[in-house]
């Protein structure tokens, strides 16, 4: 066999040992830095005074005490504990983070096909145009998007007339106003732009070339999209998803005028002790806790999205391990599964939840070692 | 150089026209490119090199006509099935992949074991000389190296014929001549047929056995490097393989065997009548040459064939050669001339006089 130049390079090594002390110094007090952070220094405050301070107050107040009319200045955890072992913020920590993930899996669902068609199907010279489209919803106050769904899932709505007046159903359904599921579908219409664009982002970024070239390796049309667009496409579903999940949790309008009784969020009950019941240790209580259930959400999300990856990884892989990658990829969504119902059904059922998707994790995590030591 | 003409055939264009909308891409390709063969496709920007080498790959759909591989007609076999792989000119190495998975890419149906296959991917990348590169990101690759993925990735799936759409014009002048050899070792080595496009002359005439100059969406030419080089069909692959001198001229007679030309500069000479190139009236009617093929005399120095004066009208100096641009006495156009520069010989200078040799044997007839 001939030989081709190149060889592997040796690894590099490491640089000498750097010091520790003076590290500090050398980033913080050198000009370079103090001119960066001078240039920086009008967005930092404004941040500073819009977004941490408020949110330091909040921290604050859910550490104090509720008086009459006053706040009284006694450090207390009362509040977590209170909202803890309340089955009123349990049930609607759930169903907020419920109706999140509903909203982001019906959103992300639809836009794909929708981010797909525009970035493969529609002529350059038309694609901003289609995006431009896309944003048309916006032009009005999302109140008013808000009533629309109403009048079209109402009662009377246009559906039911639609399906009374076709014989399809008697009597009107009910099911779709005045509860998570309005929620939900008045969300995923809301977000779909958002979800879209980062999307579509990533499917224009893949060079065209790379489909040829999974087709010119013999893979068929959805071969190709399964192992070579989708993969590429994922920083975009990823941004897709946070971009949803994340104020959609926190929504507040949506569910106080379609949710009824029954699809109150976590952003009412904030407000219901905020505003109604005048007890702001009690509301910052309720809302601290609910950013925290976000990000350890976020956090356990972004270990299962990881660890999604090197399993789908290894399905698009030249390694042919089809069967048993399927069975991972089961795993995963067996453990998702598990996890939601030890969560309904446990009480602190968030940490029930997290704790199941850790096992699942780690247990995938030992799988796929083993797997790879075989290779 | 150039493989015996019994070599089977390994694919056929019958007549293959192409539109994209009213342009009209390709215009009548009809050729055969033998199994085993080196063969190129050479031709101006914009001549339909790549559009032809995509009809075989299976990405252009062909508005009429017929492309045969192997003996089979490929209508409408998609890209997938086609016995036939591609070294894109983007190299297209997938970024999500590490360098071992590219390479392992096509392998999936394959039925072997996964050991069998990394070894088959490790033997691949051993054959590009990349040996140790499988674990590495496919970003964290050089120009060169990328390159040697997308051949590893489409040799290793055994195809019949290799596709090569200018592979080389994104390397430096050293890397690419480097791989113009490494490349053509490789063929010999794996006796699958290549079909490179290329823009670039002197990589096709080092390269290949056979090669097809195109212009606007027609082959002007199909044949080996030597005879393209020699014996350019017409005028424009003269002109576009190499430099060649046109000194314009008068068939005095013609017979079967022979024909007699008068040209200003050259005077009344007869050529063998294979040395005419086209069909009759093609062109204004002209001798051919290159600019190896004149030589200046020095001191007393005999002309084997013929000699006449000449004057120097530019020098340009290259150090292993000198260009010169000389007229002959007579004639009306300057021709160039390259001579070897040998220790002791002067480099003539502007407006000097000069004795000029040629062979009456090297010329070509354009008519
Ligand atoms: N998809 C297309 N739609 C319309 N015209 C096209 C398309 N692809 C190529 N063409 C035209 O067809 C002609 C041939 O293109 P082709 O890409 O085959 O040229 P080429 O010989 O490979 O040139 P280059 O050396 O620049 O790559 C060009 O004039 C080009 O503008
Ligand atoms: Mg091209």
């Amino acid at each position: 066999m001939i030989k081709i130049g190149l060889q592997a390079e040796g690894t590099t090594e490491s640089l000498g040992g750097t010091m520790a002390q003076g590290r500090l110094q050398r980033r913080i007090l050198n000009p370079e830095a103090i001119n960066g952070l001078k240039m920086i220094s009008p967005t930092a405050l404004y941040a500073t005074l819009l977004l941490a301070v408020p949110l330091f107050l909040i921290f604050l107040y859910s550490f104090l005490t509720d008086g009459y009319l006053t706040i009284e200045r006694i450090p207390t955890f009362g509040n977590y504990v209170e909202t803890w072992t309340s089955p009123v913020f349990e049930k609607v920590l759930m169903r907020s983070l419920g109706v999140s993930m509903a909203v982001t899996a019906a959103t992300v669902l639809a836009a794909f096909p929708m981010a797909y068609f525009v970035s493969f199907y529609v002529e350059p010279s038309k694609k901003s145009i289609w995006l431009f489209l896309i944003t048309i919803p916006f032009w009005t106050s999302y109140l008013i998007r808000v009533f629309l769904w109403l009048v079209i899932l109402g009662y009377n709505g246009v559906i039911n007339s639609t399906l009374m007046g076709l014989g399809v159903i008697t009597e009107p359904i009910t099911a779709i106003l005045y509860n998570a599921n309005s929620v939900v579908i008045t969300l995923a219409h809301a977000y779909a732009p958002f979800a879209i664009l980062p999307i579509f982002v990533a499917l224009e970024k893949i060079d065209r070339s790379l489909l040829e070239a999974g087709r010119d390796l013999g893979e068929s049309p959805l071969m190709t999209f399964v192992r070579v667009t989708l993969p590429l496409a994922l920083p975009g579903v990823v941004s897709a998803i946070m971009i949803v999940f994340i104020p959609t949790i926190g929504d507040y309008v949506t569910p106080s005028l379609l949710g009824g009784p029954e699809g109150k969020m976590v952003a009412n009950l904030v407000q219901l002790q905020y505003l109604k019941l005048d007890n702001y240790p009690m509301g910052s209580a309720t809302a601290v806790s609910s950013m925290a259930m976000v990000g350890i959400a976020l956090i356990v999300g972004f270990a299962q999205s990881k660890l999604f990856r090197r399993v789908y990884g290894a399905f698009i892989g030249y390694s042919n391990a089809g069967l048993s990658i399927l069975a991972a990829l089961a795993a995963v969504l067996i453990s998702f599964g598990a996890c939601i119902v030890v969560g309904v059904v446990a009480s602190g059922a968030f940490f029930a939840i997290v704790l199941a998707v850790a096992i699942g994790h780690i247990a995938l995590l030992i799988w796929l070692k083993s797997q790879e030591s075989k290779a | 150089m150039t493989l015996p003409a019994e070599q089977p055939t390994m694919i056929e264009f019958k007549d293959v026209h192409k539109y994209y909308g009213d342009y009209h891409a390709l215009r009548g390709i009809t050729a055969t490119i033998r199994a085993g063969e080196f063969f190129s496709l050479l031709g101006p920007s914009g001549c339909g090199k790549t559009t032809l080498l995509r009809t075989i790959a299976g990405f252009e759909d062909i508005s009429s006509g017929v492309v045969m591989i192997d003996a089979k007609d490929m209508a409408g076999v998609p890209a997938n099935q086609r016995p036939t792989n591609m070294v894109f000119q983007s190299y297209a190495i997938f970024p999500h992949l590490t360098v071992a998975e590219n390479v392992g890419f096509g392998l999936r149906k394959d039925p072997r074991t996964k050991e069998e296959k990394a070894k088959a991917v490790s033997e691949a990348l051993e054959m590009v000389g990349l040996t140790g590169f499988g674990a590495r990101a496919a970003h964290a690759l050089s120009g060169g190296q990328r390159q040697r993925v997308a051949l590893a990735r489409a040799l290793i799936l055994k195809p019949k014929v290799l596709l090569l759409d200018e592979p080389l014009s994104a390397l430096d002048k050293k890397m690419r001549e480097q791989m113009q050899v490494e490349l053509i070792k490789l063929q010999r080595q794996v006796g699958i047929t290549f079909i490179l496009v290329t823009h670039d002359q002197e990589e096709a005439l080092v390269m290949s056995d056979r090669i097809a100059v195109m212009f606007d969406g027609e082959i002007a030419q199909l044949d080996d490097p030597e005879t393209l080089y020699r014996k350019p069909a017409n005028r424009r692959v003269a002109n576009f393989i190499g430099t060649m001198n046109f000194l314009p001229a008068k068939i005095v007679s013609e017979t079967s065997q022979s024909i007699q030309v008068e040209a200003a500069g050259f005077g009344s000479f007869t050529v063998a009548a294979d040395q005419a190139s086209g069909k009759k009236g093609d062109e204004e009617t002209a001798v051919g040459f290159r600019p190896e093929t004149l030589t200046i005399l020095f001191d007393d120095q005999k002309a084997s064939d013929r000699e006449a004066m000449a004057t120097v009208e530019e020098v340009v100096y290259y150090g292993d050669m000198t260009y010169y641009d000389i007229r002959l006495d007579g004639a009306p156009v300057a021709m160039r001339l390259s001579m070897r520069n040998v220790p002791g010989r002067p480099v003539l200078d502007i407006g000097a006089r000069a004795r000029v040799a040629w062979s009456t044997a090297a010329l070509v007839l354009f008519r």
